[in-house]
């Protein structure tokens, strides 16, 4: 599945990030999550707000400045 | 009551976009309460320079220009240094005589100085201008009228400020040495040199995303930071969302073609409209436009993206990117953002129906508006009625 596949976002920035995610998650069928990588500040403003619009997400970092995100459905 | 609005414009311009321009600049002023009235006319100053002054003595355009001249409040200043340089005065002056000619053989101020006049030491306390530069130089001369602007300004006492985005980062690359032209990288770092030896604060950044994809920003494999590469020390990388910090403030900012209403409320930042016009994906122009917008709105900016002429075909049919073609859809980017507070979509009717196209069903977040409509955009009234500032660019 493409939403399984990890994808690095870490280039991306905040807004396209922002874009991307609620795309991708448009398309993720209930139940399914995305993973993908990205860095402390994308972490920081984009992914975690995703929070309060129904998301669980979460994250664990894997190396300097790189973390590993999964997102999903409450 | 006036409201005083501008447009600033150097590239080539087409009959369609002087249309809709008539449209705006011709729309009687809605005075409080009531119909519109006569009485309450726009001030607007047109500033053009580089290859829109061909189109004052186009054929095609020569109708709605006569028009747009002919309109109570418009004023329409040309740069006398271009006119000459395209040696295109004569025609010029004959075919319009209340034009008003800045610079070259004509007395008085320069052109530059006369925008820069108008449009930042007429507001009280002004003390910064900066110019969005999205044109790589050389291949363009928009970097030349960018150095212009922000010269004039400096000599008037105000703190220049660029803002490179999208091909504009191409001016920051280190080495330039054209054999012809003016060196783009060295006059901006004269530049930047010149204002701090004057006191002043200038503050030129160019586009951290735009300029990753251009290869001036680089990531260390070390650390996973990227650190700027190959460029001119003047500039510094930095964020969209930076960049735009700097917009809420009210000071002038000129684009290749762009233009403004001066607000009625000084301390209300200014809110941003941004015109799409050319097709979706040939070019960066319809990504960026709608990146910088959204961003935009994100950082608390009342944005408004306004799809006309080519690019009401971002609202049309069903974009269908293929596999391992690597594009932002213009339309997912649209749908995924419908709901960002403070972001506006609409799409210009005339537009849509010059091409006997139709907004998709799908879009019920875009807006269709008229001409009138466009005017009330760009010269947007509060509920308590007073102007808003805003700034436009067009995409």
């Amino acid at each position: 599945m493409e939403q399984n596949e990890m994808k690095d976002f870490t280039e991306l920035t905040c807004t396209n990030l922002m874009i991307k995610l609620k795309i991708l998650l448009n398309r993720t069928p209930p139940g399914e999550e995305i993973h993908f990588f990205a860095t402390r500040e994308q972490v920081d403003n984009t992914c975690t707000p995703f929070t309060s619009h129904g998301y669980a997400v979460e994250c664990e970092q894997s190396g300097e400045n790189r973390y590993i995100v999964q997102i999903g459905k409450k | 009551m006036t409201r005083s609005s501008f447009f600033f414009f150097c590239e080539e311009i087409q009959p369609e976009r002087l249309e809709w321009l008539k449209e705006c600049l011709t729309v009687p002023e809605r005075p409080p309460s009531g119909p519109p009235d006569d009485n309450h006319r726009v001030h607007c100053t047109l500033y053009l320079t580089g290859d829109t002054l061909f189109s004052l003595i186009a054929p095609a355009s020569r109708q709605a220009w006569d028009t747009i001249a002919g309109s109570a409040g418009v004023e329409i200043i040309a740069d006398g240094d271009e006119l000459e340089l395209h040696g295109i005065t004569p025609l010029v002056t004959s075919a319009f005589p209340g034009a008003r000619i800045a610079g070259g053989k004509a007395a008085g101020d320069s052109f530059w100085h006369m925008v820069i006049s108008r449009l930042a030491l007429n507001k009280e306390g002004m003390r910064m201008a900066g110019f969005l530069l999205c044109h790589g130089p050389y291949i363009s001369r928009v970097p030349v009228f960018a150095l212009r602007f922000l010269e004039s300004a400096l000599l008037r006492g105000i703190s220049p400020e660029l803002y490179a985005y999208l091909d504009g980062v191409h001016a920051v690359h280190t080495g330039q040495r054209p054999s012809e032209f003016l060196n783009i990288g060295k006059e901006i770092s004269n530049l930047a040199d010149k204002a701090v030896t004057s006191g002043k604060d200038p503050w030129f950044s160019a586009c951290s995303r735009c300029s990753a994809a251009r290869g001036y920003y680089l990531q260390n494999p070390s650390t996973g930071i990227c650190e700027s590469s190959s460029c001119i020390s003047a500039m510094t990388i930095r964020n969209l969302k930076e960049i735009l910090g700097r917009f809420p403030y009210p000071h002038p900012i000129l684009s290749h073609m762009c233009g403004g209403t001066a607000g009625t409320s000084p301390d209300e930042s200014p809110g941003l409209v941004v015109f799409i016009t050319k097709t979706p994906y040939y070019a960066e122009w319809t990504f960026g436009g709608i990146s910088l917008a959204v961003a935009a709105a994100m950082g608390g900016i009342r944005t408004t993206v306004v799809f006309i002429e080519q690019g009401v075909y971002s609202v049309v049919g069903t974009h269908e990117v293929s596999q391992g073609d690597r594009i932002f859809n213009v339309q997912e980017m649209i749908m995924a953002t419908g709901d960002v507070p403070g972001l506006n979509y609409v799409a210009y009717t005339p537009s849509l129906d010059k091409r006997n196209i139709k907004i998709e069903e799908m879009f019920d977040m875009v807006r269709p508006i008229h001409g009138t409509d466009l005017a009330g955009i760009i010269r947007e009234q509060s509920e308590s009625n007073h102007t808003r500032s805003t700034r436009v660019f067009l995409f």
